[in-house]
C-alpha cells in the first residue's frame, strides 16, 4: 500500500525521540513519546509541548478581509482588536458545522485562521467560493511553510522562552522572538490549561522545539492532546460535531452572534432555534465499570437513544468520562443512562460537560 | 527480558506453568508497550471455562481496546485483583505483578503448540522490523 501521509517540519525529531507514530487526518504525528498518562500529567502540573502543525494556518488579508470573515463566521471577527483572537464556528447554509476554528486579527486588514486538519480542500474551496475574484480578499494557506507548536501547562510563564510574552492576556497574541527565532505567539490552546500556541517558519521548527525541550518542557503526543481536551470539556470536530450537527445541539450556541449582522447559516439557525433542538451533546461519567469509546451506543430503558462521540479515561479525575448526543428530554445533569460496552449495558450519569476546571478543587468522586 | 521458563502465544500472552496443570497468564512486555498505559482490565470470573485461542477478556489502554486470548483451555482459578485495581502494573511489571489470571489446564498438551522465549523473541523482532518499514 502506498502511504502518502503528510509530515510536519518536526517529523524527524519525533522519530529521534522514538515516539509511537500514528496517522491523524492524513498526517503522521506522534501518538505518545513515553506514556499518554505521563504526558497528560505533565501538562496539568508543569509544561508540555505539542506539535500541532497539522492544524491548517490560513492568512486572510486585504481591505475586505474583515467583512469577508464576518460573512463566513458565526461570530464577528472583523470586530476583534488587532492582537486579539476568538474561537469561531464556520457554518454551512443549513446551519451545519463545517469547522470550528481560531481567528486572530494580526493587523488592520490581516487575519489568521487556524482550523482542524481534516477536509482542507473542501474548506479552502468554501472560502474561495465566497471570496470570488474580489482583489480585496486574499486567501493564503501557509500550513506547509510554517510550523506550529502548543506549549501548555501551569508552568509556561516560568519558562525562559516565554517570559517575554507572559504579559499577554488570554487570547492575546503578538509577533516576537524566542531565542533568535521570529514567531507569532498567542495565549491560546485546547488543553484546559494556561499556555501558548506558537507559529514560526518551517525551517525554524526544530530549533524552536529543542529550545523548549532544553528548558524541561515534556514532549506530548496526540493521545494526551485528546485526553486533555476531553477532560476539559472541549469538543473535537469530526467526532463531537460535524456537518450534520448544528451549534445549538452541540451546545455551542454561545459561539453564535445571532443578534448582530448576517452570516452564512444564520437564517437556518434562527429557524432551528425557533423550533428547538431534539437532541443535545452532553457529558457523562461512567458509574459502572468500563470505558466508553466513540461510536458506542447510549441506551435508556433498553432503547438506543444516542451515540458516544468521545470517551475515555480522565487521568486527572481518575474516572471514565465521555460525550454523546441524547434526546433533549434526557439532557439533564443527574440523568441515568447506560452505555453499551461490548454488548453489555454499563451505567453512566449525565454530568456537567466541563469535567475538569483549571484551579478548581477536582474531587475525583464527584464532579 | 522474556522469561525463559514461560510459554508465549502469537497474540502476545504468556503462560507460566507452576505445575503440570496449573499456571499464571499475562501479557508480554511487547504487548504492553504496544498498548501504552493500561487503564482497565475485564477478566473472566473464577470458574469460567476458557478455550485455547478464544477470547477470554479485554484490556483497555488510554488509546485502545484489545482482546485477551486464552493461551490454553481450562478453568479460571483466580484473577489478579491487584492488577484490576491498579492496571498500570501490566505496564510496569508485565511478567510479574501484572499477571492476569491463574488457569487450571484441561489439556496440558496444548502447551506444546506455544512458543518458547527464544521463538517469541524472534517473532517480536520480525514484527518490529515490519513495523519500521
Amino acid at each position: 500500500m502506498i502511504e502518502l501521509l503528510k509530515k510536519t517540519p518536526l517529523n524527524k525529531v519525533h522519530h529521534e525521540l522514538r515516539a509511537r507514530m500514528a496517522d491523524f487526518a492524513g498526517w503522521q504525528l506522534p501518538l505518545w513519546y513515553t506514556s499518554i498518562l505521563e504526558e497528560h500529567r505533565a501538562v496539568r502540573s508543569g509544561a508540555g509541548i505539542f506539535d500541532v502543525s497539522d492544524m491548517g494556518r490560513v492568512w486572510i488579508t486585504g481591505g475586505k478581509a474583515g467583512a469577508f470573515l464576518d460573512r463566513l463566521l458565526a461570530k464577528r471577527a472583523g470586530r476583534l482588536e488587532v492582537g486579539s483572537s476568538q474561537l469561531c464556528l464556520l457554518c454551512l447554509e443549513d446551519g451545519g458545522i463545517l469547522d470550528d476554528l481560531w481567528a486572530y486579527r494580526v493587523g488592520t486588514d490581516r487575519y489568521l485562521i487556524v482550523w482542524n486538519a481534516g477536509d482542507i480542500e473542501q474548506k479552502l474551496g468554501w472560502l474561495q467560493r465566497w471570496a470570488g475574484s474580489d482583489p480585496d480578499i486574499v486567501i493564503q494557506d501557509k500550513t506547509a511553510d510554517t510550523v506550529m507548536v502548543a506549549v501548555q501547562g501551569p508552568a509556561v510563564c516560568q519558562l525562559q522562552n516565554l517570559k517575554g510574552v507572559s504579559h499577554l492576556p488570554r487570547f492575546g497574541h503578538t509577533r516576537t522572538r524566542i531565542g533568535d527565532v521570529e514567531v507569532l505567539a498567542a495565549r491560546t490552546g485546547y488543553t484546559g490549561e494556561d499556555g501558548f500556541e506558537i507559529i514560526a517558519d518551517a525551517a525554524n521548527g526544530l530549533h524552536l522545539w529543542e529550545s523548549f525541550m532544553k528548558q524541561g518542557v515534556k514532549p506530548c503526543g496526540l493521545g494526551a492532546r485528546d485526553s486533555l481536551r476531553l477532560e476539559a470539556g472541549m469538543l473535537l470536530y469530526g467526532q463531537d460535531m460535524d456537518k450534520s450537527t448544528n451549534p445549538f445541539e452541540a451546545g455551542l450556541g454561545w459561539l453564535l452572534e445571532m443578534d448582530n449582522g448576517e452570516f452564512i447559516g444564520k437564517n437556518a439557525l434562527l429557524e432551528i432555534k425557533r423550533q428547538g433542538v431534539k437532541r443535545k451533546h452532553v457529558g457523562f461519567q461512567m458509574t459502572g465499570q468500563g470505558i466508553a469509546r466513540s461510536g458506542y451506543k447510549i441506551v435508556e430503558c433498553g432503547q438506543e437513544v444516542g451515540k458516544v462521540t468521545s470517551g475515555g479515561y480522565a487521568p486527572t479525575l481518575d474516572v471514565n468520562i465521555g460525550f454523546g448526543y441524547v434526546p433533549i428530554e434526557l439532557a439533564t445533569i443527574g440523568t441515568d443512562i447506560e452505555i453499551m460496552i461490548r454488548n453489555k449495558p454499563v451505567a453512566a450519569e449525565i454530568v456537567n460537560r466541563q469535567f475538569y476546571k483549571r484551579g478548581a478543587q477536582n474531587d475525583p468522586q464527584r464532579i | 527480558m522474556t522469561p525463559k521458563e514461560y510459554k508465549y502465544t502469537q497474540e502476545h500472552e504468556w503462560i507460566c506453568p507452576e505445575s503440570k496443570n496449573k499456571g499464571k497468564v499475562g501479557l508480554t512486555d511487547y504487548a504492553q508497550s504496544q498498548l501504552g498505559d493500561v487503564v482497565f482490565l475485564d477478566l473472566p470470573a473464577p470458574g469460567t471455562q476458557v478455550e485455547q485461542g478464544k477470547k477470554m477478556g479485554e484490556v483497555e489502554s488510554v488509546k485502545a481496546v484489545s482482546d485477551i486470548f486464552a493461551p490454553v483451555s481450562g478453568q479460571v482459578l483466580e484473577i489478579n485483583q491487584t492488577a484490576i485495581d491498579e492496571p498500570g502494573l501490566v505496564n510496569q511489571d508485565p511478567y510479574g505483578a501484572g499477571w492476569l489470571v491463574r488457569l487450571e489446564f484441561s489439556k496440558p498438551s496444548e502447551l506444546g503448540v506455544l512458543m518458547d522465549s527464544e521463538e517469541y523473541d524472534k517473532f517480536v523482532a520480525e514484527l518490529s522490523e515490519e513495523g519500521s518499514e
